[in-house]
This record gives C-alpha cells, structure tokens and sequence, in this order.
C-alpha cells in the first residue's frame, strides 16, 4: 500500500503540499471544514476528511486531525503554514501519536516560538540581535524594566507578545507615557489572543529591509541555506511581495548573513526547513530577528532560484532521508519574484472581497512563469479564511527581465468578481525605485501613489456591459 | 481627369466644375439620416456603405453636421471626429462635406467667435465641403465660418436659404448672392438651400436660371428634399438650368422627407441628355443592396405617418425637422390636431413672424410658437424663449418685415417698446476663455482632454461629459450593429452575436439567462464573453435620470401651485440651466431654472417673490409636465 500523508491545512499551500506527496507518488489526505467544501485542496486528494463546520476552529483541532489521520492511515502530517503549523502541541500530539510531523521538533518549535527563549538562545550562540529585554516581570515591575530600556536605547520601542507571530501582537511605544498606558493592553490582548500574558521590549529598528534565509537541515547535523529573500514589502506587517535574493549589491554581507542563519539554526538543533529573519538598518547592520519553523508562503523564490523543491525535501527529511546535496551544490541563478494575488481592494485598505464569485478566471502562464492557487471559475470565496487566491512567482535571469516578465504576467491575469491586488501591483512593478530594487518596510508608506490606479475592464466586458443592460432593459437607453 | 478627388485645391475643384460636361452627384447620407431616421443611421451602416460609396465616384459625401454630432454623440455614442477618422480611411478620395448653421454652428444658439473658429479649425481637418447658413440669410452670421473654412484650403459653399411666397423673388436672392461673393470671393460653391423641398420644379430651374445670367461662372449646387415626392423634378429643372451639383442619397434607404434616390437622378437626367459626371451605377446600386437589410433595425425612427407630403407646401417644415416633429406630436399625443397645426397655424404663424426661411433654427421657433398657440389657448400666451430673442433681433433682423405690435406687445410685455429698445439687436458675444474651460473639462474627465474633445465640450457641455464618460464604461460602441445597438426587447437566450471591436479583435457573446437576487432584488444577467461567463448586475428599476416622475399636472394645477411658490415643470422638456440656489431670494418673475424641449429653450420663472427653499431637479433631468423644479416660500 502506498503511503499516506495527511496534509493539516487549505488552500494554495494544501495543493503546494500535495503536488510533492503525488510527485513521491504517495497518497494526499485532504482535510477540510464545511465552508471548503468547494475548494480544490479536497479534489485534488486521494481521499479528504470533512473536519466539522468550522470556521477555522476545525482546522486548529489538534484531536480531530490526529483523529483524521488515524482513520486513513496517515503515517506523516504536514501542517503547511499557519493553522497548527508552529503550534508545539500539534508537533508534540504527533509525536506522542506515533506521526510523523513534516517540520522540527515539538521541543524546537517550542523553543524558537517562544521569543525570549529564542532570544536567549541566540545570544549564546554570538548571533547579533537587536537589543530587547527578557519577559517583562509583572506589574509595575515590568513597567519600571520597561522605562529603564527606554532610557538605555531611546524611543521608538516595539512592544512585543512572547507569543506572537505573524504580524500579530505587537505595538510600537514613542513615550514613557505610552509605555505605561499600553503594557496592560498588550498583556491582557496577548493573554486572550495567544493564552500566554507575557510581553517584552524590543528597539526598533527604523525602516529597516526585511530579509530572510532559507535553512534546510536534516536530523544528522547537516545544515545549509538557500540564500536570502527579500520580504520588504509588507502591508501592515503582513508581506505582500517577496523576492530572491535579496537586491542588496554587497555579496560577501548576503553570504555573511547565510552564515548567521546557518549558524542559528545549528544553535537551536534545528532539523527539517525553516527560515532565519533578520532586519538589516539603512547602514546594513543586521539583526537576527526570528526563524519560521514552517514552510513559508514565499518558499516558491528560493526553489525557482535554487532548482530545490524545499516542500520534497521536507518530507524526505521528516521520513529520515539525509540530505542529498550539500552547500557547494547550491547554485543562485537569476532572480525571482512572488507576489500574492489576494481578493482584497487596497484602496478600501485592502478589505477582503470574502464571499464573491470568481465568474472569470484567466490566468499568465509561458516561460519562467509559476502558478500556486486553488481558484478556479465559479468558485466563491468563502469570507471566514484569508483572501490569497494564487500566488504568482516568476524567474528571470536578469532583475530587470524578471520585472519585465512579472508585469506581462499581472497584465494577462483575468479575474472578474472580486477585486484583487493586481492592478495595485501594476503600479508597483512600473514604479522607479521597485525597478531599482530600492525598497525597505516603509516603501508602501512613502509611495502613496501606488494606491491611485483606475481599474479598467477591457473592450469586451465593457461592450458586453452594454448588450446585458440592453438585455435587461429590453431596449438601449442610450441610443433612444 | 472628370472625377473631383479629396486634396484638390477650392480653386481647382471650382475650375473642375466650371467647364464639366454634366452635373456631380452630392450623397446627402446625414441628411437622409437626419430627416428620415431621426439621425439614428449608424456609423456601422456608413461603414458597410463606405467601399461602394467611394467607387460610386460621388462629388462629395455629406456625412456630418447639422444635428448629427449632437445626436452621435447624444444617441448614437459615436466620436463625430473618429467617425470621420474612420470614414476617411476607407474613402481616401471622396470629399467629405458638412452642414453648418454659421454662427449657431451645429446647435441652435449663437456662439462666441472664438468658439466658432476653433470648432471649425478642428472640424477642417476632416472635411472638405462647407456648406454653411443662416435661416435669415443673414450673411454677416456666416463670415467667421467663411474666413476658418478659406484659411485650412477647404471649399465654402454659402448657402442661400430659399423658401416661397411674394417676397421670396429672384431679384431677393441674386442680391444675397452679391453680398456673399462680396465677402467670400470667388471660387466658392453657391448652394441654394431648399430645406423645405418648395417650389415646383419651373421655380427652381427659374431662380438657377436667374443666378446662372448674373453670375455665369458661379457653380450652383441645389440641395432639396423629397417631401413632396417631386424633388425628381427641382432636381432636373436645376441641372437642365446650369446646376453642377445635386444632392441625392441611396434608394434603398429614402425615405419620404430627405433626398431623393441618386439612381433615379442619373437615370432620369440622362434621357434628358445630362451626364452625372465620375458616377459609376453600379457602385451606387451596390451601395443600396449592401445596407438594404440594415434598414429594418431602424425601423423604430422612421416616420409615424408613412407617405408624402405634398402639404409642404403649405406648412414649409424643412425635412429635417418633420420626423421630430411628429415624433412630439405622437409623444405628446396630439398628433390628432397635426392637420391644424400644419395647415392653419403653421403658415400663419409664418405670415405673422416675417416669412422668413424655415429652417434650424427659425424652424423650431415656428413650430413650437405654433403648437403653443394651438394647445395653449390662447395664441403667443406662452411664448418660448427662443421667440422673444427673435422679436429681439438676437439672430439677425428680419429680411421683409417686422410682426405687427400686437405680437410684440404679447411676447414682450406692454412695455415691449422700452424692452425692445433696450434689449434689441444682436449681442456682442464675449469670447469664452478656453484654456479656463479645458481646465474645467479636465475636471470633469479627470484627465487632460484632447482639442477634439473641448470641441465637442463647447457645443455641448452636459453632453459631451456624458459621452466621454459613456465611453469610458462601455467602451467604443461604433463597432455594435444597428441589430444590437438598436435591439429592441431582450435577446434570444443562447443566441450569440459578435463583432470585431475598435482594435480589431473578435468577440462572441452568448446571451445566457437573467436571475433576479432574492436578497437584494438586484437582476444578473449572465453573459457568455468569449467562452468565458460574466455576470452583470442591475439594481433593482430606479428610472435613472428621471427625477420627480410624478403624475402629470394640467396647466391650471400647475399655474395654482406656482401662486403658492411651488414650481412645477409647465410641459415635458428637460432642465438645461438651474438660475438660483436654495437659500437664494427670487423676485415675482424672476427666472428660476431653464427648460428645453424641441431644441428651444424656455424659461421657468416664480410666481411669487421669497427665498428658494428647496430645488428638486439637476440639470440634465428629463421632466414630465407637473414635475416639481423648486419651491419657493414667502419670505417672512
């Protein structure tokens, strides 16, 4: 019987995963809740498990996915990203199962999630962080620890949840006053959000360039990374646009930093993929930041740089295979670019355009062109999950024919029924200093003109507009 | 070489005509359009027409002007300057020729000089031929037209207005000859302008006769319309008579007020030995078979009442102005009364007014003047703005005589006398500052609009946004058949049609089925686009751009309100100016908002002096009679 491998999520990641589970020609088990029923995750399986009704609670349900898995015989579970994906206790309830998690370690995932420890372990190992404070101590306590920093490093301050993740959880303090005001509200929203109060100090780093390595490391030691990507562009923390590798023209700091990430990892025993974040300040100065200890949404640049199927190797190396090639085997070649088509309008602040119907759906496709969706024509979005449609990852061989090749590709997308961030992203990919490869966090801040875009149908949907409302009408308001 | 190419010079094509053996033949396609289709021919039809009708080998083509740019892009949403960008490049050699009413251009108002030059300017890039009038033979009205159309190269041809009765003599109309060749020179094209289709054939062949002994080397084009079904006739009587240009349209599109058919032009003239030179028949008879079956989608705006006229005669209506007319009549449900409004009213009217020429747009005043007097009562009770600027002087004086007092005095008030003094003769026009209404267009359009476009913006400011905007949503819609564009009633569900679209790409549309939305009413129609399904919402029926679509008023509901300060619409038109604001003080009389109806403007005015409370319209609102338009309460 061939194996089975349940994949524990949704969507354009749940695909992703199933694509290498086919391609090791082993057998994909969706699972789903009811608001996904139409969704092509649970066609694309070989069988699929109905959750419950959801809405995203069934998929945080450890019991009924370790459950799911039993039923069909499920040896391994991939959680993909988000969801259960860095959740300690689903890796551990595998384990304890006798499953295979497809990511680190429950002790890994638990030491790394939590950001003080993380924070400890890292400053062991000599890697640079940007100065930050351990848990702040409770009550007034922690508010004292908190104004002595502030003195030490000056304001802005990031507020931080131990906890957090994703974007979520954290503040930014201008003042003592601030500090006072808002270290309660973080604690109690950190208490509701992430069953966990505790919150602590970091200094920020002023627009600063998001940068990330990709590390692969199997569970005899060896560790290696896939170069950098650049995550800068970034909606309120949430990232938008990514690219490999980074565009920062110093070679020996990229490698310095693959050695950092590297390094980092070994430090905290890490086995499987994961990612190694770092800010780097307007003097290139580079903080160790996080690592993801999930395949992330942008993993599609590295492996169209690299030619490695990082979600293949995942699996191998959660099933016990060492790795199969080594550092000197890694070649960056060209550039790639991802970006996240998302049924949401950025200019109503990116609402998400949840429950309409996708009546048309044309996609880009030809040379150096990646497609990673599960929309299809007809389909309705449901509005309980997040809006990312496809995500559209091309490579080049120079920058300049890579943006070339991305803008055809947002160019020939059809999509009728949502709005989507695509002629947002038109703007972007034409705009001066994104063609220079000159972009930080603060580039949607700085460029507000990239919101001012009219969308316009083509000759056809506007001439067809006409012919239904003489349908509809019976008769041609405008010509009688 | 005998046929006249587009690019000769004015002085070669005038030369051309002066020593050819036969007579040209002008293809009056708008002007068929305008008369028998109420302007509704499409450009896709010309489009069809346009290779046949480039071989027919045509002196020119009469393809815009007149109320067509209005109505292109009114009701037809087609560019007038990309219409004839489009024309041109499938008939590179045939002259392209317009109408134009002199100072009031293609509308019905005078417009400042510089606007006028502009326009013509942009529009002489495109067209060849410039006929040009005015309805009182007015010559000073034309002159800015004249000198624009000589400076770009392109041909003048002044237009004699011609109408019947004891003043209209030959010795009347080779004196305005004079005075247009004083002003003109030369090498111009004389067109005696028969808007009406008068006179009986012997008439015309006099007055070509007459113009011919004083200016023999003067080419006359004769224009006519075929309302009483002899145009035929005139036609022949002006060629045996020394005319080197008739107009005439294809057959297989005549109607009963515009041209004649060209076929039976050639066929008739050449029996009587008259040759249409460059003219190949066969081409015009392919012109007709290839629009033939395109007629019956215009079918809507063919005339109410089917058959000739030769009551014209009597009641002068230029074919241009019948299918309109009667279009009111049938909408305003008085087409019962048609005969005393025609044949009684109308021509009295006429004798009271001055006998001037009864074309745009003096037509227009005549018309509503007489059915105002026929269904309000009591006769010049209610006169129409446009009247009272005719009383005035405001277009020209009067070529015979002036209306008696009595007329004045209705019109104008008691005083008429100090009003006239006053008021009378014609305005100095200011010049408008462009560059401030490009601005303002820009605004409007949200981006920087092209001359074209300012042009068009300066005719007809509510509209042309409207049609830029149109264009915006709905794209270039020239290239919709006339079986699509003018469908009446839904589509066949599963049925397709297709077009190829302005930038060349072809398109198939399946009609799929309509939902109503359960949950907010909304219709979906579902379209198949190019195999792919769109759906198209629409809110639930709100009559878009009809306010206040209440129950019609009679006039003495209407003039009890209006003691009370509440201002109802007096008849069906539209709001084309709101005067005051709310919160503004008005006085007894004092003119709140303007309405048009018929192309005649018509001021509202209150009753009752106070402060304006409340406007219930916006300009552009399409009202009934009994509409609200703004109240007005007495100030305490």
């Amino acid at each position: 019987m061939k194996k089975k491998i349940l994949v524990a999520n949704r969507g354009e990641i749940a695909i992703r995963i199933m694509r290498a589970i086919q391609e090791l020609d082993y057998e994909a088990v969706a699972v789903y809740e009811t608001p996904d029923k139409d969704s092509r995750h649970i066609r694309l399986a070989s069988e699929a498990v109905l959750l419950g009704d959801g809405p995203r609670c069934d998929y945080l349900n450890i019991e009924k996915i370790i459950k799911a898995a039993k039923r069909t015989g499920a040896c391994a579970i991939h959680p993909g990203y988000g969801f259960l994906a860095e959740n300690p206790d689903f890796a551990k309830a595998c384990e304890d199962a006798g499953i295979i998690f497809i990511g680190p370690t429950s002790e890994v995932i638990s030491n790394l999630g939590n950001k003080v420890i993380a924070r400890r372990i890292m400053a062991e190992a000599g890697i640079p962080m940007v100065p930050g404070t351990p848990n702040l101590s409770a009550g007034e306590d922690g508010v004292q620890e908190a104004l002595t920093f502030a003195g030490k490093y000056d304001y802005p301050i990031m507020l931080k949840a131990t906890c957090g993740g994703g974007g979520r959880g954290i503040r930014l303090i201008e003042s003592d006053e601030q500090m006072r005001k808002e270290i309660p509200v973080a604690r109690s929203e950190a208490k509701a959000a992430f069953n966990d109060e505790s919150v602590y100090l970091e200094k920020v780093v002023i627009n600063p360039k998001h940068v990330e390595v990709q590390i692969i490391a199997d569970k005899e030691g060896a560790t290696i990374h896939l170069g950098t990507r650049d995550c800068s562009i970034q909606r309120r923390n949430q990232k938008l646009i990514e690219i490999a590798p980074s565009m920062i023209g110093d070679k020996e700091l990229l490698e310095k930093i693959c050695q950092t990430a590297v390094k980092a990892a070994k430090a905290s025993n890490y086995t499987n993929a994961g990612t190694v974040e770092f800010l780097i300040d307007k003097d290139f100065n580079y903080y160790f930041m996080e690592i993801n200890t999930r395949v992330q949404v942008e993993h599609t640049v590295t492996e169209m740089i690299t030619g490695i199927d990082i979600v293949r190797t995942q699996i191998k190396l959660a099933l016990g295979k060492p790795l199969s090639f080594t550092q000197d085997d890694i070649q960056l070649r060209g550039h790639a670019i991802e970006m996240r088509i998302n049924a949401e309008d950025p200019q109503t602040d990116f609402m998400p355009e949840g429950g309409k119907t996708v009546s048309v759906y044309r996609s880009p496709g030809g040379y150096g062109v990646r497609l990673d969706g599960f929309v299809y024509q007809g389909y309705t979005i449901p509005q309980v999950y997040d809006s990312l449609l496809v995500k559209l990852t091309v490579h080049g061989f120079s920058w300049n024919e890579t943006v070339s090749r991305v803008r055809r590709c947002l160019q020939n997308f059809d999509i009728a029924g949502p709005k989507t961030t695509i002629p947002f992203y038109l703007n972007i990919v034409q705009d001066p200093d994104f063609i220079k490869g000159d972009f930080n966090t603060s580039f949607l801040d700085t460029h507000p003109q990239l919101f001012e875009y009219k969308e316009t149908p083509n000759e056809a949907e506007k001439l067809s507009k006409l012919i239904a409302e003489i349908h509809h009408r019976g008769t041609n308001a405008y010509a009688f | 070489m005998e046929r006249i190419i587009q690019g000769m010079a004015p002085s070669e094509v005038v030369a051309q005509l002066r020593k050819a053996d036969g007579y040209y033949i002008t293809n009056t396609a708008r002007d068929l359009s305008q008369s028998d289709f109420k302007n509704r021919i499409l450009l896709h039809t010309d489009m069809l027409a346009a290779p046949s009708r480039e071989r027919a080998g045509y002196f020119s083509l009469e393809i815009t002007g007149g109320a067509s740019i209005h109505v292109d892009i009114l009701r037809k949403q087609v560019d007038p300057f990309l219409k004839l960008q489009l024309l041109r490049e499938k008939m590179p050699n045939t002259m392209f020729q317009t109408l134009c009413r002199g100072v009031n251009l293609f509308g019905y108002r005078p417009y400042p000089q510089n606007v006028i030059r502009f326009t013509v300017r942009e529009f002489a890039k495109y067209v060849d031929v410039w006929r040009t009038f005015d309805f009182m033979n007015h010559i000073p009205n034309m002159q800015a037209v004249f000198e624009e159309v000589a400076k770009a190269g392109k041909i003048n041809e002044p237009c004699i207005c011609f109408s019947t009765g004891p003043e209209h003599t030959d010795d009347f109309y080779i004196k305005k000859v004079k005075d247009i060749l004083d002003v003109t020179g030369t090498d111009i094209i004389l067109c005696i302008k028969n808007h009406g289709g008068l006179g009986s054939p012997q008439r015309i062949g006099q007055l070509v006769d007459a113009i011919k002994q004083s200016y023999p080397d003067l080419p006359i084009h004769y224009h006519g319309h075929n309302t009483d079904g002899n145009d035929i006739g005139r036609i022949a009587a002006a060629v045996i008579n020394g005319a080197s240009i008739v107009d005439a349209s294809d057959s297989s599109m005549t109607g009963y007020y515009g041209p004649a058919p060209s076929l039976t032009v050639i066929q008739t003239l050449k029996e009587l030995g008259y040759k249409a030179v460059g003219i190949d028949e066969d081409a015009v008879i392919e012109t007709s078979e290839v629009i033939r079956d395109q007629r019956q989608y215009y079918a809507a705006f063919e005339s109410q009442i089917k058959g000739f006229q030769p009551t014209v005669q009597i009641h002068k209506l230029p074919g241009g102005a019948m299918g309109s007319s009667l279009e009111q009549a049938a909408k305003g449900g008085f087409l019962d009364k048609m005969p005393d409004i025609l044949h009684k009213e109308l021509p009295r009217v006429q004798k009271e007014l001055g006998n001037y020429w009864s074309v745009t747009p003096g037509s227009q005043i005549l018309w509503t003047t007489a059915v105002a007097n026929v269904q309000g009562g009591e006769r010049y009770g209610n006169p129409s703005g446009d009247l009272r600027n005719l009383l005035l002087g405001k277009y020209g004086p009067f070529p015979f005589y002036q209306p008696e007092e009595w007329i004045y005095e209705k019109v104008l008030g008691t005083d008429w006398k100090k009003v006239l003094e006053q008021e009378g003769g014609m305005d100095e026009i200011e010049d408008m500052d462009l560059e401030h209404e490009r601005t303002t267009l820009s605004e409007k359009i949200g981006v920087e609009p092209t001359d074209q476009q300012l042009v068009l913006y300066l005719q007809h400011p509510n509209d042309a946004v409207n049609f830029f905007k149109f264009e915006e949503e709905f794209g270039k819609v020239y290239v919709l058949p006339p079986s699509i564009f003018l469908h009446q009633g839904k589509f066949n569900v599963g049925s397709t049609l297709s077009f190829t679209d302005h930038y060349g790409k072809e398109h198939v549309i399946e009609i799929g089925p309509s939902m109503v939305n359960e949950h907010n009413g909304e219709s979906n129609v579902y379209l198949n686009v190019d195999h792919h399904q769109r759906i198209y919402a629409f809110a639930p029926e709100a009559k878009a751009g009809v306010a206040a679509a209440a129950t019609v008023l009679s006039k003495e509901e209407i003039q009890a309100l209006a003691k009370n300060g509440d201002i109802r619409a007096p008849f069906a038109g539209n709001i084309c100016e709101i005067s005051v604001k709310e919160g503004q003080e008005v006085a007894a009389g004092e003119q709140v908002a303007m309405m048009e109806a018929m192309k005649m403007q018509t001021p509202v005015v209150s009753a009752i002096a106070g402060i304006v409370t409340t406007i219930s319209v916006k300009v552009g609102d399409a009202i009934k009679p009994g509409a609200k338009i703004a109240k007005v309460d007495i100030d305490e």
